[in-house]
C-alpha cells in the first residue's frame, strides 16, 4: 500500500521566498490537524509579540479531509492577540480541500509583506501579489473581486479579511469562502499585521485508492451513518439554532449580557421563525453532505417612501441569534440580519463583537461610560438602530472610546471599568450558553476558551436530569476536551463527533495505509497534544488561578441555578491539578 | 434501455460536492473533485443556487464534431465516448461544449466524458440528480421531463 506523504509549505511575507518540507514524521507523531501545528507553534518563543513578524500563522489539515464525508475543517493556530496565549480557530468551507489539493496538509506563513498583498498558492508555487487597491475593502467584496482576478483550473479557496483585521482589530476575523469563519481570537488581526488581506489555493494533487473494496465499503458506512441515520439530522434541518427556544425555556439562553437565561423574544427570533421567514438554503462545507450553513436573505425597500427593493443574505446560527438577538434584547430577525452584514463586511468576530455591545449597555447603565464616551448616543438593549450606529463609529474609528470597541470587552473594562459585566473568560468572549457551571468552567479551562473545547453546557444539561458529583462533571469536562485533540488533529467538523467513534477512526487510518495506531495510542497522542496546548498558554502567562466567574453570573439563575464563586474555584483548581499531572507524567 | 445521467432538482444542490468526489473515486480510484465527468460551480459571495454541468448526453454531440481526431464518438444513447488513443490532447472537445459540461483531466489532458453510469446519483443526499431512459432526454436541457424525487 502507498505511504502516504504529508508536506508543509513556509511562505515568508517578507522576502516572499516559499518553500515545501516533508513533515511525514510529524503527521506520525501528532496525527495531523492540531497537533501537528500545535508542535509547530510550541517551538516558538512564547514571549514573540502577536503581531510581530516572526510569530507564525499556521494551517493545518489532517489524513481525513477532504476523503472522508464531514472530514472538512482546516485548523489554524497562532499566538492570540486577545488572549496573549494560544491562538487557535476552526473554519469549514473549501479551504481543506483546496490545501490537499494543493499537495500541502500544513502552510506556515511568517513574516510581514512590505505593503498590502495577497498570496496565491497553486500546488507548490506561491506567489506574493501587491493589493494596496484592495485597501478597506469588505471581506465580501474581496472574494468576489479576487474570484475575477486569479484564475485556476482547480477548484479554489479564497480565504482573507475585512477592514477589521486591516486595523489590527484582536477580535478580527478571517472569511472562508461562503459564511466560513476563523472566527474567534483574532487571527484577522494577525493576518493584518502581516499585511496579507487574503489567500488564495487551489491544486489537483490527490491521493490514490489502492484497496477498493474495503474502502468502498468503510465510506459507504459513514456516508450512511452521516445522511441516513439521526447522527447529523438536527445540523441539517433547522441547524443549531433549533436549540434557541429549548435553552429559553430551561434558562440557558443568555439575554440582555447574561443577566438572565430566558428570553422573551425566543420565539420571534428561533430557528423555526429564521426558517420560515429567511432561510434561503442551506449550503455545505466541501465534503459535507449534511449541509449546516443557513443562509437567510432579507428583502427590503431602499426606504420606507421608495419602491425600490434590495435583497442580501448572510448566514446565521445559534451563536448568531445569541450574540446579536437575545443578548442585546433585540427580538427582530430583520434587525439581526442587518446588523450581522455589517459585521461579515467588516470581518469582526461575531461573538466577540456582539457581547462587547452588550458590555456597552451595562458600563454606560452603570456609570463606567457616558456620553464623553459614546458622544450622543445611549447604548440601550432593544435598540438596533443605535448599536447600527455604533458600529458605523467603529468603522470609522470615531474617537479612543469607539476604537477601543473593537478590541473586546475585557480590554474595554480594563480601561473604563465594569469588569463584571465583561462576560469573557480566559479573555475571550463567552458563547451562547448560560447553562451552568461546567458551562463557563469549559470556557475558562478550554485550549482556546471556547464552547467547541469540551461542550461544558452539554455536560450541564445531562447533569440536570442525572446529577452526578463535581468532581465526575470536571473529569468528564477535562476527558473531552482532551478526546477533541484526536478529532480536531483529524480535522473533522465537531459536528460530526457523534459519526468518528474510536473504532471508526482506527478503521479509516486503516483504510489509508496510516499504519500504526491503537486505541491506546490514539489516547496517549491526545494527552500529549493537549499537553503541549496549555505548556504554550502557561509560558505566554496563562494561569488557571486568573480564571473568574465574572460578577455578573453570580447574580444570574442559569438552567443549573445560581453559582458560587467558591464552587467554580474549586473545579478550576481540580482542573489545573488534571493538567499539572498530566504534563508530570508526560514530561512536558 | 440505456439510461442517462439528469439535473433533476438543481436548486436543492448545497454544494457538498459529494457526486463529483464519487465519481473520481469510482472511475480513477483517485480521491479528489479534479477527475470527475461532472461539475459543481459556486459563485462568490453566499452561493446562490449552484450550477451543476453534467452531460446532456446530447444525440448530435458538439464535443464530438469539433474532435480533430475522431477520439470521441457518439454513445449510444446520447453523449460520448473516448478514445484514449486518438486523443491528441488539443481540448478543443471542451471548449465546444457550450454550458462547460464536459471535464477536462488537467493531469491526462484529455476530456473526462461522462459515462452516464449514475454512482454520483447515489452520493447526492437531495435527490439533485438522477438516472432518466434516455428516451427522457433531449438535445437540450431546456426540454428536460421533470422528474419525481423517488425516481
Amino acid at each position: 500500500m502507498a505511504t502516504r506523504k504529508f508536506q508543509m509549505m513556509d511562505v515568508n511575507l517578507t522576502t516572499g521566498e516559499s518553500g515545501i518540507t516533508d513533515i511525514s514524521d510529524l503527521f506520525d507523531e501528532f496525527l495531523g490537524g492540531t497537533g501537528v501545528a500545535t508542535k509547530l507553534l510550541s517551538e516558538m518563543p512564547p514571549g514573540m509579540d502577536s503581531y510581530s513578524a516572526e510569530a507564525p500563522v499556521i494551517f493545518a489539515i489532517g489524513p481525513f479531509d477532504t476523503i472522508f464525508p464531514v472530514a472538512t475543517k482546516t485548523v489554524a493556530l497562532f499566538k492570540s492577540p486577545l488572549t496573549g496565549n494560544l491562538g487557535e480557530s476552526h473554519a469549514g468551507g473549501r479551504l481543506a480541500m483546496a490545501m490537499y489539493g494543493a499537495g500541502i496538509h500544513v502552510l506556515r506563513i511568517r513574516g510581514r509583506a512590505p505593503t498590502l498583498s495577497y498570496l496565491v498558492i497553486d500546488e507548490e508555487t506561491a506567489v506574493v501579489k501587491r493589493a494596496n487597491s484592495l485597501k478597506g475593502m469588505s471581506a465580501l467584496a474581496t472574494e468576489r473581486m479576487l474570484r475575477d482576478r486569479e484564475d485556476s483550473e482547480f477548484k479554489r479557496s479564497i480565504i482573507r479579511i475585512g477592514p477589521a483585521g486591516e486595523r489590527l482589530s484582536p477580535i478580527g476575523e478571517v472569511t472562508v469562502d461562503a459564511a466560513r469563519h476563523f472566527g474567534r481570537l483574532g487571527l484577522g488581526g494577525v493576518l493584518g499585521s502581516k499585511n496579507l488581506k487574503a489567500i488564495m489555493i487551489s491544486g489537483g494533487k490527490y491521493w490514490k485508492i489502492d484497496n477498493k473494496g474495503q474502502f468502498n465499503i468503510f465510506y459507504k458506512k459513514l456516508y450512511d451513518s452521516v445522511v441516513n441515520s439521526p447522527l447529523m439530522k438536527k445540523y441539517h434541518e433547522l441547524g443549531t439554532s433549533v436549540n434557541v427556544i429549548p435553552l429559553s425555556k430551561i434558562n440557558g439562553m443568555p439575554t440582555r449580557n447574561f443577566s438572565q437565561g430566558s428570553f422573551e423574544g425566543a420565539r420571534e427570533i428561533s430557528g423555526e421563525r429564521f426558517a420560515e421567514k429567511h432561510l434561503n438554503q442551506q449550503i455545505a462545507c466541501a465534503h459535507c453532505q449534511v449541509g449546516c450553513i443557513h443562509v437567510a436573505s432579507l428583502r427590503e425597500r431602499f426606504s420606507a417612501e421608495d419602491q425600490h427593493y434590495k435583497t442580501f443574505k448572510v448566514s446565521y446560527d445559534h451563536e448568531l441569534i445569541y450574540a446579536w438577538g437575545s443578548n442585546l434584547s433585540i427580538g427582530s430577525t430583520e434587525e439581526i440580519l442587518r446588523l450581522l452584514l455589517i459585521v461579515e463586511k467588516q470581518g469582526w468576530d461575531a461573538i466577540s463583537m456582539g457581547t462587547t455591545l452588550a458590555w456597552t449597555v451595562d458600563a454606560y447603565a452603570h456609570g463606567f461610560i457616558g456620553d464623553k464616551e459614546t458622544v450622543g448616543l445611549i447604548p440601550a438593549f432593544g435598540d438596533a438602530k443605535t448599536f447600527e450606529k455604533m458600529l458605523g463609529r467603529i468603522i470609522s474609528g470615531h474617537n479612543e472610546f469607539y476604537r477601543s470597541l473593537e478590541k473586546g470587552s475585557v480590554f474595554c473594562a480594563r480601561i473604563y471599568g465594569g469588569k463584571e459585566y465583561s462576560i469573557a473568560f480566559g479573555g475571550n468572549e463567552a458563547a451562547g450558553y448560560s447553562t451552568g457551571l461546567w458551562g463557563f468552567l469549559g470556557y475558562a479551562t478550554g485550549v482556546r476558551h471556547s464552547h467547541l473545547d469540551a461542550a461544558g453546557y452539554s455536560i450541564d444539561q445531562g447533569n440536570i436530569s442525572n446529577p452526578q458529583s463535581d468532581e465526575i462533571l470536571t473529569r468528564n469536562l477535562y476527558n473531552e476536551s482532551v478526546w477533541r485533540m484526536i478529532l480536531n488533529s483529524l480535522v473533522i467538523c465537531l459536528f460530526a463527533r457523534n459519526v468518528y467513534t474510536k473504532e471508526i477512526i482506527l478503521e479509516g487510518l486503516d483504510v489509508l495505509g496510516i499504519s500504526g495506531w491503537t486505541e491506546d495510542r490514539l489516547i496517549k497522542t491526545s494527552r500529549h497534544i493537549h499537553a503541549l496546548k496549555y505548556k504554550f498558554k502557561e509560558d505566554c502567562g496563562f494561569k488557571f488561578e486568573d480564571q473568574e466567574l465574572p460578577g455578573r453570573l453570580l447574580r444570574t439563575v442559569t438552567s443549573s441555578g445560581m453559582l458560587s464563586s467558591e464552587r467554580f474555584r474549586t473545579e478550576i483548581d481540580r482542573y489545573k491539578s488534571f493538567i499539572a499531572d498530566d504534563r508530570r507524567s508526560l514530561g512536558i | 434501455m440505456s439510461k442517462l445521467l439528469r439535473v433533476l432538482q438543481r436548486e436543492q444542490c448545497i454544494g457538498c460536492l459529494s457526486c463529483m468526489l464519487a465519481c473520481s473515486r469510482s472511475w480513477f480510484a483517485a480521491l479528489t473533485v479534479e477527475k470527475a465527468a461532472l461539475r459543481i460551480r459556486n459563485y462568490a459571495g453566499v452561493e446562490g443556487a449552484f450550477s451543476i454541468r453534467a452531460c446532456y448526453g446530447c444525440l448530435e454531440p458538439d464535443c464530438a464534431r469539433a474532435c480533430p481526431t475522431g477520439a470521441l464518438s457518439n454513445r449510444s444513447g446520447g453523449g460520448v465516448i473516448l478514445d484514449v488513443k486518438k486523443c491528441d490532447n488539443c481540448g478543443d472537445c471542451v471548449k465546444a461544449c457550450v454550458p462547460k459540461a464536459l471535464q477536462w483531466d488537467v493531469e491526462a489532458r484529455q476530456p473526462i466524458p461522462c459515462r452516464h453510469c449514475g454512482i454520483c446519483t447515489g452520493f447526492c443526499p437531495n435527490a439533485v440528480i438522477g438516472m432518466t431512459d434516455s428516451d427522457a432526454g433531449t438535445n437540450g436541457p431546456d426540454m428536460i421531463k421533470p422528474a419525481r424525487k423517488d425516481q
